[in-house]
This record gives structure tokens, sequence and C-alpha cells, in this order.
């Protein structure tokens, strides 16, 4: 117990090595503890400069972080640059995060304005014979086996979408980003979101009642 | 192209629908089979881009294992120092230390007790003046079956000991506020029956 520490003649001496007080025991602990703890815990630990809750929590939401960027720029190689940036941005920012149990939600849009930004740089870089088309995520042979599903047919859909509507729809559908927080990160206006997503919207939505 | 029907009503309109489940329009759009129709195909539209994204995230972690582990290395995360505090010294010595260092001596010493996961950890008082007052705050994350106002003295005593050796801090009080209770652990593989240390 800890009360014994203190009343042992040597309790008083500062010692040279904080660490030493780290027992065994809680070193198998922490993983453990961190492993189950709610996000708000990790932000809030994070927050306070806490490494190892920050990967923690980096860890937990990389894997939607990682597949959301690959919807939204043109390669894997480029989508796991967003995950990175996006994370050492967390890290730098997440002391300022208010409410830590929309965490995922915080991170979801720092990828979302990584990747935008990614995709306006490689815009303004590349010639525009140089650029590749989107990467496209390609049905496995097990998926095309269940031809048919919906959401191999959404898949298909998207992939012909024009991209400004493909980003749109992604940014809302699949990162839950308000219209307002669209615009920002694409630099329209939040009327102009509105009518992409409905027109990509119409589209999908056609393409995938011809695929019944 | 224009995204409307006979009853005239725009997609647009739907969609604000069926995310605020509220409408203006709400008696027409209820009652007319086109709109039903509509928001069925929205509906299934959303049902799919989930199943999509779960697809997309399971590939995303079956991939090149091992992809996280790199990026989690080339993230090289500086520590965070927050304010300075004054350590005293020779009279040539100008020795301080952080206050990142002291709340994550806080969080050392909270995490090894039994039950106890610190959350946010904050020092309230001019910490760069010796012999201030400064008051600790404490979020804590409990497990459950813990009697909490026990657990609370024993971390209070514990984080009190901890900052008079190792700090020269003038802490006048420790307010712990448990913050969340996380469910018991299903087997004993994680050891933290055990109170505090041996």
């Amino acid at each position: 117990m800890l009360a014994h520490k203190f009343s042992s003649p040597v309790a008083h001496t500062r010692p040279a090595n904080p660490e030493r007080h780290t027992s065994v025991k809680q070193l198998q602990d922490l993983p453990h503890k961190l492993a189950d703890a709610p996000d708000a815990v990790l932000a809030e630990r994070a927050g306070d400069g806490d490494v190892a809750a920050f990967e923690m929590l980096a860890r937990r939401h990389a894997p939607l972080m990682r597949a959301y960027a690959r919807r939204l720029v043109n390669s894997h190689a480029e989508a796991d640059d967003v995950v990175q940036d996006a994370l050492i941005a967390a890290w730098k920012d997440i002391a300022h995060l208010q409410d830590g149990t929309a965490a995922k939600a915080w991170l979801m849009r720092i990828v979302s304005r990584r990747a935008v930004d990614t995709g306006r740089r490689r815009k303004s870089h590349d010639n525009l014979d140089d650029q590749p088309e989107a990467e496209a995520i390609l049905p496995t042979p097990e998926q095309a086996a269940v031809a048919g599903s919906a959401r191999l047919a959404l898949n298909t859909a998207l992939s012909r979408l024009p991209e400004e509507q493909r980003r749109c729809w992604v940014l809302k559908e699949l990162g839950g980003q308000s219209y307002e927080e669209i615009a920002q990160a694409l630099g329209i206006s939040a009327a102009s979101v509105r009518g992409r997503l409905a027109r990509a919207r119409t589209t999908l939505m056609k393409e995938m009642e011809e695929w019944r | 192209m224009n995204p409307t029907h006979d009853c005239g009503r725009r997609i647009e309109a739907l969609s604000d629908y069926l995310d605020s489940g509220t409408s203006p329009d709400a008696e027409h759009i209820d009652y007319c089979p086109q709109c039903q129709a509509q928001l069925a195909g929205l509906r299934s539209l959303s049902a799919a881009a989930l199943l999509m994204m779960d697809d997309d995230v399971a590939s995303a972690t079956a991939d090149d294992t091992g992809w996280l582990d790199g990026i989690m290395a080339n993230l090289r995360l500086e520590s965070r120092a927050g304010r300075t505090i004054p350590l005293r010294g020779g009279e040539l010595d100008e020795l301080s230390e952080t206050e990142g260092a002291v709340i994550a001596l806080v969080r050392t010493v909270g995490d090894s007790l039994g039950g106890v996961l610190i959350g946010r950890c904050q020092l309230e008082g001019d910490v760069s003046v010796p012999g201030e007052p400064v008051e600790v705050k404490i979020n804590v994350s409990a497990r459950y079956g813990h009697p909490l106002p026990e657990l609370a003295q024993t971390l209070r005593d514990a984080v009190f000991a901890e900052l008079l050796v190792e700090t020269e801090l003038n802490v006048t009080a420790v307010h712990v506020a448990f913050t969340d209770i996380r469910p018991p652990v299903i087997g004993n593989g994680s050891g933290e029956s055990g109170k505090g240390r041996s």
C-alpha cells in the first residue's frame, strides 16, 4: 500500500527516477485499462499528453479513418498519408477537443479536411493527363459471387459519379459531415452541397434500382 | 435533369425529412406514394452505404498487416510540457519541472490503483510561484465493483503523498470526480482486483 512508503524512513528522500514506483503489475494492467476505456477518457488523457492513450484511440479508429480516406482520395498510398497527417494534426489539437465522446466524429472531420486538401494539391500540381483514375475498389471474387448485392451495386454506381458529386456524397453519407462542414471543406456554398448531394442520391438510387 | 416527380417534391426536401424527422410538408409526404417510394429508396441507399463502409473497413484492416504500426511509428508525438514549475536549487542552479511531468506522475500513481484509470488532470493555481496554493482536479474512470468513496480517499492520499515527495507544490486539495464507470472485467485476465500496489 502506498501509505507504507510514506512511513518508511527512506520515503522522504527525493528519488532520482519517479519511474521506480511503477510496479510490474501496473505495467501489465494499464494496457487492459486503456483498451476498454471509453473514447472520452482516452481523449482526456491524450489531451494531457499521454501518448499511450492517444495511440489506443488512434488504433481504435484508424481502420475507419483509412477506409474513409480511401473513398476520398485517388490511391491507397495517398489515403495512408492522409491518415498519418490526420493523426499528427489530431495529437496537436486534442487538448482543445471539448467533448471527448465525439472523438470519432472529430477524427473523421480531420480526415475529411486533409483528404480534400490532398486532392486540391494534386490538382494544382499534376498534369491533367497524369491524373490516375480513382483506384477502383474492385469486388473480390467472393464479393463478385454475391453479385447483385446492394453494396456492390452501390460501389459500381459510385465509381461512375462525377467526382464533385461523389465527394459530397462520401463526406455526408460515410463521413457524417454536415452541409456546412462539407461546404467549408470543399470551398463551395451549402446550397451547392445540397444540390450536388441530391443529384448524387438521385443517380445512385436509380442505378441501384436498375441492378435489382 | 431535374430530380422532381409528379407530386413536385424534390429529393432535397425528402433527404432533409429523413435526416431530421420533421418537415413542414410532412402531411403530404406521409401520405404520398411517390414520396414514400423515394424515401424507401433513400433509406436503402443509406443502408447500402453502411454495408459498403463495413466492407471497406474490413479490407482496410485486412490489407498489409502492420500498416498501422508503421503509421504509429512515424507519428513521433511531441510531448506536452505545459507550464514550468520552479524547484529550489543551489544559488547557481535553476531547477524546474514541467506541469506535463507532474500530471504524468499523477496518472501513474492513479493508474496503479486497482480499478482506477485517470482521465483529465488539472493543476489549478499559479504553479510558477513557489508556495502558491495548488488544487489538483482529477477525472477518474472507475471499474464497476470498487466502492467509490474508499477509492476516492485512497487516490487522494496516494496523490498527496506522491506530490509531496516528487514536487514542491503546495497542494491544498485533491478533487476526485468519477466521470465514467467501466463494466467489470470478465475472467481474471487483467489482474486489476488488487487494491494499490504491493
